[in-house]
């Protein structure tokens, strides 16, 4: 709560802790006066599940599937980046065919995300019909992840040295007819998003988050790049094999010629990164060198040098929703030192103070939503009106949303 | 901007303003892709005294370091914070990485906030308050973020002394067979 | 355009719907019984999709060939898998398995590996459904 900041005209309104937008639980404290936001206070939620204290007992292979159930859609940046930190800490060099087919699951996972996201975006401003489209594609997405690993969710393609499966002459014609689907549809989806007069009003000119407030928060991934700030690991620092392909930082100007930082412009982010990612998948195709896909392929042999090895290093890679950032200790022992987690949301929940700032309630799911956190869903929102309590669920919170499209529509 | 300065010279400029206040730095090259790209990681550790003097002087190298987050861990008689930034992001190839290492002694685990330099290490420092039991001086909002209010105090989970969640542990590993 | 969707939604009254109506086209009032009535021929199961070749499904193990070597136990993430003294045999226990397929990559003697079943949903989870040995 905000004691000070109570006045007879503005009240309080809590949303949380378990809220429409995000997997790791949040509280929101809201200042409402009327309809707008004055202030806002976000407290994280108490769903810690203390993975690092779980990966303290187990060994680095045990830990990539630990590490993959941190979060169900960013399944294969989790693993990867701690499999680059253990790399780097033992002195492992990667094989350049792994690096390549790293890069294919990377951007898979990022269309999977990014259409995701949309269908999502979409259903948050009511608009149910493009909700519906945007997960068809993505099933594609999910039937190749399938094809290429195994299953469909949690991949377990991850190795340290490498990855673990092949992607052979005969899978590379299910891999492109996915790919020309996707950009057969893809036109669609950008016409509908960037075109549609539905998606503009909501959108456009709500939850700016300015560039200034972008680099002192510290934000990452399609958040930061739509606020104009060029900011992605995959140019910074070219990990696998991202340094030999051509590719450059996606910011809103490139469609559009300047860069607000709304919402709007986040959706062009997340877009055009779809695009992108499919671009690059084919130049892996094209350019991916015969070779090894790890460098040991005899488990206990890689854990037994793992055991030897002595020292700290970091793993970044850029997730769909932005850098995942791990940490690992070793400590020539058979479980790590220490472990630290960073996924991209840490970074990305304190820009909701400057953007949901001045909107309205209505606002608040597109808004939370356009940072794409893990969507799960609101469980209930209580308002506190003149010390009077009562219960407003994630309906609710989504009715206001579709009421206030239809008002606009009108 | 200033001009961006070579990792060697980074390091450099670290030594002649801090001296001996800076117990080690070393710089890592690591290489990816069929290029043999470099990707440069820079890991110093710091005295506290000067810590917040040395991001001070990190920000005269750029304006907006990004603080990813800080690590953490317990080594037996010091508590060790590692500051993980980046910087010279924006242009292909440049951004270097930068780990800072601080170490507290368990006596007297305090360390000075950044939070008026860099906004965005807000959730971050909170965490470390809470998870290693470490005081953040001046923080603006001085609670807990990750583990719920009515976990008990006293009781630090990444400790690995007598403080840490080891005897709050069920042994997870037994099942009912 | 106004109303972009417009164009599509109209395409989509013409086709076919893209969900595969698995178990059956409505859902059963029991699915216990309705499975029964499959198995005995009374009802018809609409298949499920196909898996593709690769599939992580329920684990098969050969205890033939079984040397009680003790690695899937070592790289086991969820301690699924629980050894046996006597026998110097393995028992999986599928309840906890998260099917990462590591130890049938590990084993030395290929005695384990991934079938494709995956109806694997049981109210016990030490059902005799869901213990390998």
């Amino acid at each position: 709560m905000i004691p000070e900041a109570t006045t007879k005209t503005t009240y309080q309104l809590p949303i949380g802790p378990i809220h429409p937008a995000l997997k790791e639980p949040v509280a929101f404290e809201f200042e409402i006066d009327g309809e707008r936001i004055v202030d806002v206070n976000v407290s994280l939620g108490q769903v810690h599940r203390s993975v690092e204290w779980a990966g303290m007992r187990r060994n680095p292979i045990q830990i990539l599937y630990l590490a993959e159930r941190i979060c169900g859609i960013c399944s294969y940046c989790h693993p990867m980046a701690f499999a680059l930190a253990v790399e780097r800490v033992a002195g492992i060099e990667v094989p350049e065919r792994a690096d390549y087919l790293r890069v294919i699951q990377a951007e898979l996972e990022r269309i999977c995300s990014h259409i995701l996201w949309a269908g999502v975006a979409a259903h948050e401003i009511g608009f149910d019909s493009v909700l519906f489209l945007t997960w068809q594609m993505r099933e594609k997405a999910l039937d190749l992840t399938e094809y290429l690993t195994g299953n469909r969710v949690t991949k377990a393609i991850t190795m340290i040295g490498g990855v673990r499966r092949d992607i052979t002459k005969d899978m590379v014609p299910k891999v492109t007819e996915t790919l020309n689907y996707f950009k057969d549809n893809f036109e669609k989806l950008r016409h509908i998003f960037l075109d549609d007069k539905t998606f503009k009003m909501r959108s456009q000119g709500v939850g700016i988050l300015t560039k200034e407030d972008a680099l002192r928060l510290c934000a990452c991934g399609p958040t930061t790049r739509a606020s104009g700030v060029k900011k992605d690991v995959r140019l910074d620092q070219p990990y696998f094999a991202f340094g030999d392909l051509d590719f450059d930082y996606v910011t809103p100007d490139v469609l559009t010629g300047e860069v607000n930082g709304d919402v709007y412009d986040r959706i062009i982010v997340r877009l055009l990164e779809v695009k992108q990612s499919i671009g690059l998948i084919e130049q892996c195709l094209d350019k991916m060198p015969a070779g090894d896909i790890v460098s040991e392929p005899k488990i206990p042999k890689l854990l037994a040098t793992l055991k030897k090895a002595k020292g700290e290093g970091i793993g970044r890679m850029e997730a769909p929703r932005g850098e995942v950032f791990h940490y690992v200790k070793l400590d020539e022992n058979e479980y790590p030192y220490s472990w630290k987690v960073r996924a991209p949301t840490y970074n990305n929940i304190m820009p909701w103070i400057p953007m949901l700032r001045g909107e309205q309630i209505a606002d608040i799911p597109i808004v939370a939503a356009s940072t794409d956190p893990c969507m799960s869903c609101t469980n209930r929102v209580a308002v506190v009106d003149n010390g009077k309590k009562y219960v407003l669920d994630k309906e609710e919170l989504h009715r206001l949303s579709v009421e206030k499209t239809r008002r606009l529509m009108a | 901007m200033t001009k961006q300065l070579t990792p060697e010279e980074i390091v450099k400029s670290f030594k002649d303003e801090f001296e001996t206040k800076i117990k080690y730095a070393r710089i890592e090259k690591h290489i990816a892709g069929t290029k043999k790209n470099e990707l440069i990681h820079i890991w110093m550790s710091v005295d506290r005294s000067v810590f917040k003097n040395v991001v001070k002087h990190l920000m005269t190298l750029e304006e907006y370091p990004h603080l990813a987050v800080t690590s953490g861990y317990d080594t037996g008689k010091t508590i060790e914070l590692v500051y993980h930034f980046s910087i010279y992001f924006g242009v292909r190839y440049r951004e270097i990485s930068l780990n800072i290492t601080v170490e507290l002694p368990k006596s007297n685990p305090t360390i000075e906030t950044i939070t008026d330099l860099i906004p965005g290490a807000l959730i971050t420092e909170q965490e470390k308050q809470e998870m290693l039991g470490i005081k953040v001086k001046g923080i603006p909002k001085d609670k807990r973020v990750f583990i719920s209010d009515d976990f008990p105090k006293g009781v630090y989970p990444w400790r690995k002394d007598e403080t840490g969640p080891e005897k709050m542990a069920r042994n997870l590993h037994e099942v009912k067979k | 355009m106004r109303f972009s969707m417009l164009p599509q939604v109209f395409a989509q009254m013409f086709k076919k719907p893209w969900t595969n109506k698995f178990p059956a086209k409505y859902i059963p009032r029991s699915t216990t019984k309705f499975l029964d009535d499959v198995g005995s021929g009374k009802a018809k199961l609409i298949p499920p999709i196909e898996t593709p070749e690769g599939f992580r499904g329920k684990i098969q193990y050969d205890t033939e060939k079984c040397t009680g070597c003790k690695l899937c136990i070592k790289v086991c993430p969820t301690e699924a898998i629980e050894y046996k003294e006597k026998e110097k045999k393995i028992k999986i226990y599928l309840a906890r398995c998260c099917f990462c397929a590591q130890c049938t990559d590990v084993c030395p003697v290929n005695c384990l590996s991934m079938s494709n079943e995956f109806l694997l949903a049981d109210a016990d989870k030490y059902s005799k459904d869901l213990i390998v040995e």
